[in-house]
């Protein structure tokens, strides 16, 4: 066995990403205002929808997940570390009352209005406030909750998504407002990290890197969230929270994002360095878009019940209203 | 529905599905291979970001 031959099975899937992200660059760089991010995750969805992923590409599409951190490590050499530290305070401060904020109202809707109970509510928090499905998975571990309660908040998630995807970019041009402006807003309201990036590119590239990097600090309270709610449920959770536990739901990539912004404003890459790495987290970016467009599966997300739908809507229209006030006021 | 866990992967750990590719899982691997798929993928995003910015340090020298 060669490395050749364990990279075998990844190929087919890779062309097919490959391939999803050239005909996008061509499309999006013959249609004038047509951004190649958003044709890449129509291409994905339009595939899946249609004729499907076949088997043989599966392990190879799995990877968008992977070219999408990877591109974000990336994203570090573009972002001016001066510009990060002056709005740092304030974005920070936005994100930590925006979860703590988010997970309050969607436990107290979906308990006192919608009457849910178990640990779903507490599911579809964790996924609205933190880091979409991956918030539902880690928080579902520590409460220990049911397979069907894990799916059904996964999917709601994942619906709004696919919603917000479409809805964000254009209300942020009906809005007016600042690349810095929609990306922070982006970054603070929409769910998971894919869609964020990629509605945030869809606007511009200052607002895809805001919304990246504000949905990065948001991310990384995932570890704090998943503790707190360990302790919430002590008497019925098994696990007892843990400084490992917290490590082990860090984004580790993160720290890779910080590294590369070290090093690019240190002044150790070139012009020419720092263009290039730029370009290939842009690549890297238009693969992973091709990806999770192919993940989008409209028929699955037609089964979501309406009480979790009802739940994560209001989350997402009070949380969305009143970060946009916070960051026309701030920022 | 999508599996993108975006963030899934923007745990790391959490939802990881680094592991969720089944070819070279019965064993049959290099151990290179073996020793990649045993890093969850948030360390993997970041040893192949920097692996990309080495190759730049060295082909656009200051």
């Amino acid at each position: 066995m060669t490395l050749l031959d364990d990279f075998r099975p990844y190929v087919p899937g890779l062309v097919l990403l490959g391939g999803g992200a050239l005909f996008a660059t061509l499309l999006g760089g013959a249609v004038p205002g047509l951004q190649p991010l958003v044709v890449a995750v129509a291409v994905g969805v339009a595939v899946a929808n249609t004729v499907g992923v076949p088997a043989v590409a599966e392990p190879g599409a799995s990877l968008h997940k992977l070219a999408l951190e990877t591109g974000i490590v990336l994203l570090g050499a573009a972002i001016a570390l001066e510009e990060l530290v002056a709005a740092g305070p304030t974005v920070l401060g936005l994100v930590v009352v925006a979860v703590a904020g988010g997970l309050l109202l969607s436990e107290a809707v979906a308990r006192g209005l919608f009457r849910i109970e178990g640990t779903t509510p507490s599911l579809l928090a964790a996924g609205a406030s933190v880091c979409g499905v991956s918030a539902v998975v880690a928080v579902g571990r520590v409460l220990e909750a049911r397979g069907a309660a894990l799916t059904f908040a996964a999917a709601t998630v994942l619906l709004f998504d696919a919603v917000t995807l479409v809805a964000f970019p254009l209300a942020g041009e009906w809005l007016g407002l600042t690349g810095r402006q929609f990306g922070v807003w982006a970054g603070l309201s929409m769910f998971s990290t894919g869609p964020v990036a990629a509605a945030g590119f869809a606007h511009s590239v200052e607002a895809g890197q805001w919304a990246t990097v504000t949905k990065l600090a948001r991310n990384s309270l995932l570890g704090g969230v998943a503790i707190a709610y360990s302790v919430a449920y002590a008497a019925r959770s098994a696990t007892e929270p843990e400084a490992r536990e917290l490590w082990a739901e860090f984004p580790k990539f993160l720290l890779g994002f910080l590294l590369v912004a070290a090093i690019a404003n240190a002044g150790v890459l070139s012009p020419a360095a720092i263009e290039s790495v730029t370009a290939v987290s842009d690549g890297l970016f238009l693969v992973a878009f091709v990806g999770l467009g192919l993940s989008i599966r409209v028929r699955e997300l037609r089964a979501v019940g309406l009480a979790p739908v009802g739940v994560v809507l209001i989350h997402l229209l009070v949380v969305s209203a009143l970060t946009l006030a916070a960051v026309r006021a701030l920022l | 529905m999508t599996d993108e866990d975006d963030d899934g992967a923007i745990a790391g750990g959490a939802g990881d599905d680094t592991d969720d590719v089944a070819a070279g899982a019965d064993g049959d691997e290099t151990r290179l291979s073996r020793r990649w798929r045993a890093l969850d993928r948030g360390w993997q995003a970041l040893c192949l970001g920097l692996a990309i910015v080495a190759a730049h340090l060295v082909i656009y020298p200051v």
